[in-house]
């Protein structure tokens, strides 16, 4: 079979590349799937490159929200200019492994690998963003990210993932992630708390614990009732501790059947996720 | 070898590296290694940069199962693929059936059972590398899945997975008294984790067929004429028709190269007749090499309420996977230190080496002697904790010395400055605490805009002191050949000694460079047509090989003296060679090296072989090593107690050298040892579920990265001469492998006040339960 790289320098053409072209696969930072090329795991057909497509690399404001390029990478991310807008995307960006692969992996990488240690996939899921997917002939719609990551409504053929809109929210957001090293590594664990003041609410996403990232909607109504919103937003500190908790029992199910003690390693997630989400909160909060 | 190993690494921030001076020659100098540059550009040429004209691919074929019955193998699918050039099974082995480092018990491609996942089935050769993999994979295996036995201690009682039997070896040491009893008796069960040696190239080579109808084989071996001799072997051709070429060497923990490639690779050349190359991936690494025995340890020991030593009981089991590779030298080292460089008058200590359907294990530095240490450094923490006294002075009590006795009834002739060594990391400044150095950024476990939280980080100060053997143990013949060559004031070294990255050729151009005189020493690559230097491990080359490359460069200096001396009629003695220059003790003669070579060229060759040893006999015991080396640890802690995370703040370092030949190297070595010591504590272990091997690759399998590394910091380098070493140095290599995981456990233990017994240490293992208690200093 006769292979073909193309590397459009438009999303229009990249879009039109890929409906001539359905078996082509993307390919923006490659970190994730040049990897499996190399090793043998995949033969793409044909690959449209994203690389030189310059309006999938920065972002624009749109009422109060940031469209993101998808093709925006974790090093620009990090950076402090980005940082003040959507804090607890920078914090991700930062820690998604070394600067080689930061330079590389996009936003857009992140979210159609779709891992579940993708690092800025739990952070999404908390600003409940929506991705904006660019399809033959000019077609484009917003699926929330959650529907996209859970397969409820999956990418179409011909389809590019082209913006992620993210609310600009205007107050603290952290990331936490839980590794089993100093340096980089991927995440046992990983948690995304962010306020969001004007409707008084809190939102939280657990990452790396399950396929996709999981919302703890309960504690989040729960703590956001906690919380002094009209004066310092400060949390009593047993309130935080018990959030942590009840974050942790939601996202990390124990097997059946329930009556028993959970096993040791859900215990000791659920004590990981517990102590990150509680943290999380209290930089929040600080 | 992990990365903090190559030959080229720059030292961690922190490290107190000895100032280089700036035009650095011979023996203590900090020479550096010529080939640095090219390995830090990227330059260098490794096996896997190989390339011939007309060259095949090679790709394995492996089992997907720990233990099956081979029903059939159904090898035409792959014949039948275009560009697939032959397949290779064991029906197609000329020679010997089996293969193995120590003992032949390995067959070069499974052909009834397969004993553990990823063991060789058949090898394809095919014109482009995809080909062969996608022609290894069309290969029909039928396999009866058989009941893998992973847990050592049901090996005893399983049935026989080799007709060699399930114990490998059984070593049940006694020494002393067995009924004594102490008055403080403290127990302790620990377990070791499978490390990997994790060379940061895996293994990659090339065949090339002889007009001879011969085969050279050009690979990273660090033991090519053991290679040679196994693949001759099994190729059923002489010895002579098989050279084995060593290539650049991308790293070695041990025994380097998996023969389960090489001698495939070489079937594949002989009967393709074209060139055959092989580059393993990552996942075939884990899966092919050896790894560090797992190991089991249950410890008694029994002291006086002084806190002197009485008797040390202990049972040691070792799982060696499914062939016994060097699992039986593993053993006896691990039994001879099992109660570590401390006088011990009553010992027993049990040991075993059994295969299982899990990794194979084999040589990686400090084998045996790193469990060990793991062991009985927790038991003396314990039992400093069960005395009330401080662990570092009840160490202090009970320290081994020259003239001491070991409990394999070895006299420690050589020096062994144990007490020295510990009291210099005792009295080394501790690291400030980040409250006390607010300038400095404070990296906290978790690293850097992690989740780490100060108030609920505890710093903890922990030792450890161990010993490891120099050289092949038990009777093993450890002799070195090399030759020196000097012509026109240059000189060059052959020897079949492989650098590995630990820096053997610098010494030997340091070694020349002292005796001769001479600046430009080139060091001649190695192949089997040179006579053995046997394996680059256990610090063999230092000791033996440049013992041998000082005798060969004495007999040149003789040779280019002797007639001079003749003709001015004094002894070769009274005259000195320096900077190229021969002068006599009164400075009447003056001229120079090439002047005195008169355009000739002169050649010697020497053997060095270090005195014999004997096997441990039925009861352990025995003179089973040429020699051993020390080395003292503290390792500084910081554990976020909440989630577990540890982060080693700082490793002080006080090694017994005998005698520092490169100081700059010696620091690198240490440095890479403590930083593979740090993994061994915290991270690397190779994980298996019911004897498959889990994610086999570098995201699943965790190193230390350059914020893991701790600063290594060298408080004291002992040179106390080891008078029948060569030189008196002691090789630096594996002695801080061996301790740096007891100590870093022992800070966690002082950190926590948890009992660490397991390493690599969990996060689940270094939790403390609030309310948390104040931090241990500071």
């Amino acid at each position: 079979m006769e292979q073909v790289v193309v590397t459009p320098a438009s999303l229009d053409e990249a879009v039109a590349a890929l409906s001539a072209r359905p078996e082509a696969v993307p390919v923006a930072g490659g970190t994730d799937l040049m990897a499996a090329v190399n090793s043998g795991h995949l033969r793409p057909a044909g690959l449209v490159g994203l690389g030189r497509i310059n309006e999938l690399r920065g972002w624009q404001y749109q009422d109060g929200h940031a469209l993101l390029g998808a093709g925006l990478t974790h090093a620009r991310m990090g950076r402090p200019d980005f940082a003040a807008l959507i804090p607890a995307l920078a914090a991700a960006a930062r820690t998604a492994g070394p600067p080689q692969i930061r330079n590389a992996g996009t936003l857009g990488g992140n979210i159609v690998t779709a891992a579940p240690t993708g690092d800025s996939l739990p952070v999404l899921a908390a600003l409940e963003a929506t991705v904006v997917l660019a399809g033959p002939d000019g077609a484009s719609r917003e699926v929330p990210v959650s529907h996209l990551l859970t397969g409820l409504d999956p990418l179409r053929t011909g389809e590019l993932v082209a913006f992620v809109r993210v609310p600009l929210l205007h107050a603290p957001q952290t990331f936490l992630k839980a590794t089993g090293r100093s340096g980089p590594a991927r995440a046992i664990a990983s948690v995304a708390v962010v306020l969001d003041p004007a409707r008084r609410a809190v939102r939280c996403a657990v990452g790396a614990v399950a396929p996709v990232p999981l919302r703890p909607l309960e504690a989040e109504n729960w703590v956001a009732s906690c919380i002094d919103w009209d004066g310092k937003r400060r949390i009593a500190p047993e309130a935080c501790e018990a959030f942590g908790d009840y974050v942790a029992v939601a996202c990390v199910p124990a097997p059946e059947p329930e009556e028993s003690a959970p096993p040791a390693g859900v215990v000791q997630l659920r004590r990981t996720v517990s102590v990150l989400a509680r943290r999380a909160l209290g930089r929040a909060l600080a | 070898m992990t990365g903090p190993d190559a030959a080229t690494a720059t030292p961690p921030a922190g490290t107190r590296v000895p100032q280089a001076d700036p035009r650095p020659h011979g023996l203590g100098a900090s020479v550096p290694p010529l080939d640095a540059l090219a390995k830090a550009q990227g330059t260098f040429p490794y096996a896997a940069d190989l390339w011939a004209e007309g060259l095949l691919w090679a790709a394995v074929l492996r089992s997907p199962h720990p233990h099956a019955r081979i029903l059939r193998i159904d090898t035409a699918p792959a014949v039948a693929l275009p560009g697939v050039h032959s397949v290779v099974t064991a029906e197609d082995v000329p020679g010997e059936a089996l293969q193995g480092r120590r003992v032949h018990d390995r067959p070069v491609f499974a052909s009834e059972l397969v004993r553990h996942h990823g063991e060789p089935i058949a090898a394809v050769a095919a014109d482009h590398p995809d080909t062969a993999r996608l022609a290894a994979a069309a290969i029909v295996v039928e396999y009866e899945v058989l009941e893998p036995v992973t847990d050592p201690e049901q090996a005893f009682n399983a049935p026989p997975l080799h007709p060699d039997g399930n114990l490998i070896r059984h070593i049940p040491l006694c020494f002393g008294d067995p009924d004594i009893i102490g008055d403080v008796i403290v127990e302790g069960l620990y377990r070791v984790g499978r490390q990997d040696p994790a060379p940061i190239g895996a293994e990659a080579g090339l065949a090339v067929p002889r007009p001879d109808g011969g085969v050279e084989l050009y690979v990273a071996s660090t033991d090519p004429h053991t290679d040679r001799d196994l693949a001759a072997a099994c190729f059923g051709l002489e010895q002579e028709r098989v050279r084995v070429v060593v290539t650049g060497v991308p790293g070695a923990m041990g025994d380097r190269e998996d023969a389960g490639m090489q001698i495939p690779l070489g079937l594949l050349a002989l009967r393709t007749g074209h060139p055959v190359k092989l580059v393993a991936t990552r996942e075939e690494s884990f899966l092919g090499h050896v790894h560090r025995h797992p190991t089991l340890l249950r410890y008694r020991h029994h002291a006086d309420t002084e806190g002197r030593l009485v008797k040390v009981e202990a049972q040691i089991l070792l799982d060696a996977g499914a062939y016994a590779d060097t699992s039986a030298e593993a053993l006896a080292a691990a039994v001879a230190f099992a109660c570590g460089p401390y006088v011990v008058s009553h010992a027993f200590v049990e040991g075993w080496a059994v295969r299982t359907n899990n990794p194979p294990s084999g040589h990686v530095r400090g084998e045996g002697a790193m469990q060990v240490c793991a062991a009985y450094e927790g038991q003396m923490d314990k039992l400093a904790a069960k005395l009330g006294m401080d662990p570092v002075e009840l160490r202090m009590r009970n320290v081994m010395a020259t003239g001491d006795l070991m409990p394999t009834s070895q006299s420690v002739t050589c020096p062994a400055p144990v007490g020295e060594l510990l009291q210099a990391v005792r009295e080394a400044p501790l690291p400030p605490l980040p409250v006390d150095d607010t300038e400095a950024a404070w990296l906290l476990p978790g690293g850097p805009d992690g989740a780490g939280d100060p108030a609920a980080v505890r710093r903890g100060v922990g030792y450890g002191v161990g010993m490891v053997h120099m050289l092949g143990i038990e009777g093993a013949d450890e002799v070195s050949t090399a030759t020196v060559r000097i012509s026109n004031g240059s000189a060059t070294v052959i020897c079949a000694a492989v650098e590995t990255g630990q820096g053997f050729s610098t010494l030997a151009r340091q070694i020349v460079q002292e005796v001769l005189g001479v600046d430009e020493v080139h060091v001649a690559p190695v192949d089997t047509d040179q006579p053995p230097a046997g394996a680059s491990a256990r610090g063999r080359h230092t000791w033996v090989s440049g013992g041998a490359v000082e005798r060969a460069a004495k007999m040149v200096r003789t040779q280019l003296l002797q007639p001079l001396a003749a003709r001015f009629g004094m002894s070769v003695e009274l005259l000195s060679i320096a900077d190229g220059k021969i002068t006599s003790y009164d400075g009447v003669l003056s001229t120079t090296v090439a002047e005195a070579l008169e355009g000739k060229e002169l050649w010697a060759t020497a053997q060095c072989r270090p005195h014999p040893t004997e096997p441990l006999d039925e009861f352990g015991q025995g003179d089973a090593f040429v020699g051993l080396a020390f080395a003292a640890m503290r390792a500084v802690v910081d554990v976020d107690i909440e989630m577990g995370t540890i982060r080693v703040v700082e490793v002080t370092v006080a090694q017994d050298v005998g005698r520092v030949l490169n100081p700059r190297r010696l620091a690198a070595r240490i440095e890479a040892g403590v930083t593979q010591g740090v993994g061994m504590a915290l991270m690397e272990d190779l994980r298996t579920s019911h004897g498959l091997v889990q994610k086999p690759g570098f995201t699943g399998y965790a190193l230390p990265t350059a914020l893991d590394a701790p600063d290594v910091v060298i408080a004291k380098l002992v040179e106390e001469r080891d008078v029948v070493a060569s030189f008196g140095a002691k090789a630096a290599g594996a002695v801080p492998v061996v301790v740096a995981p007891a100590a870093v456990a022992s800070a966690v233990r002082s950190a926590t006040g948890r009992p660490i017994n397991r390493l690599p240490i969990r996060p689940q293992n270094a939790i403390v339960a609030q309310p948390a208690p104040p931090p241990p200093h500071g």
